[in-house]
């Protein structure tokens, strides 16, 4: 899973026993970014 | 019965008429309300493809708003079902209006170039592809053509005699079209909806006109008010040949 913390802005891969940290810059708040995907919406 | 309709218009725009028609029976009247409402498609978008989205609403919210933007739809050139292809790439600051949608197909555009869609701060970006779709307001109310219809019947005022010495001349109120005695139709509004103003100090009689009626229509822009009544008029005679051929067999 890709993520980007929310003070250095460089892109974070969690792995699964590192625990929620940035490994650059120690901090713990990480944000999800959005999928590059298209997404398809019906519209109802 | 076979009625001979005659129709005259009061006011009439390319979105916006009020007609009266006499000879009409109320179930008719309400049939050709229900198929203006219901009967006439329009093309609106059915499904949208984000690419990038970074504005502050999700995508189903920025889906449902491009729903409602009325499509213009030239109907002797495409079926129920038909698609045509939208798109949508505005980046902040600044808003996305629904002039900014570009088309496949050029008889197929926004009918209102200032719907605003969403308001994009610096670093935002909406980019999205959509298909609209050709369908009626029986399947969803975004594809109504017909966003206010409704009649009335008309009123004959006619005027009794004079109001007594002591009345206190209290306002009369009434909307819609009214027939004077003379025949000539008058809208009220004309008058600021109060016969108090337009015959003062007279006793009135108001009473329906039996078998008139005073449509009042508004399309939202997908097509003129002149389609939208033959079409849902070819709606109804459509459905009547139907239903005929079907009791013959």
């Amino acid at each position: 899973m890709s993520y980007k913390c929310s003070r250095c802005k460089r892109d974070v891969e969690l792995d699964e026993y590192g625990g929620v940290r940035c490994p650059y810059c120690g901090h713990r708040v990480l944000l999800k970014e959005r999928a590059p995907t298209i997404k398809e919406v019906d519209v109802e | 019965m076979v009625a001979d309709f005659e129709v005259e218009f009061i006011e009439r725009d390319d979105r916006n008429a009020r007609f009266l028609v006499r000879g009409a029976s109320p179930a008719f009247a309400n049939g050709i309300r229900r198929a203006m409402i219901a009967d006439v498609p329009t093309f609106s978008i059915d499904t949208v493809r984000f690419v990038e989205n970074s504005s502050v609403m999700f995508d189903e919210m920025i889906g449902l708003r491009l729903g409602l933007v009325p499509l213009t739809t030239p109907l002797d050139d495409f079926e129920v079902g038909e698609t045509v292809t939208l798109a949508l790439d505005v980046e902040g600051p600044g808003t996305a209006y629904s002039g900014d949608i570009e088309t496949s197909d050029d008889l197929v555009e926004p009918a209102d170039d200032n719907i605003p869609i969403i308001e994009l701060k610096e670093q935002q970006r909406i980019e999205l592809e959509a298909d609209a779709v050709l369908d009626t307001g029986r399947e969803h109310a975004k594809h109504q053509g017909g966003v206010a219809v409704g009649y009335r019947h008309l009123q004959r005022v006619e005027v009794v005699g004079d109001a007594g010495e002591f009345d206190e001349g209290e306002p009369n109120i009434l909307r819609g079209v009214i027939e004077t005695e003379d025949g000539e139709l008058v809208a009220t509004d004309e008058f600021d909806h109060d016969l108090a103003e337009r015959y003062p100090g007279k006793e009135l009689a108001v009473h329906d006109v039996p078998g008139a009626f005073v449509f009042h229509v508004e399309t939202d822009g997908s097509f003129s008010v002149e389609e939208l009544v033959t079409r849902a008029a070819e709606s109804i005679g459509a459905r009547a040949a139907e239903l005929e051929t079907k009791v013959a067999v």
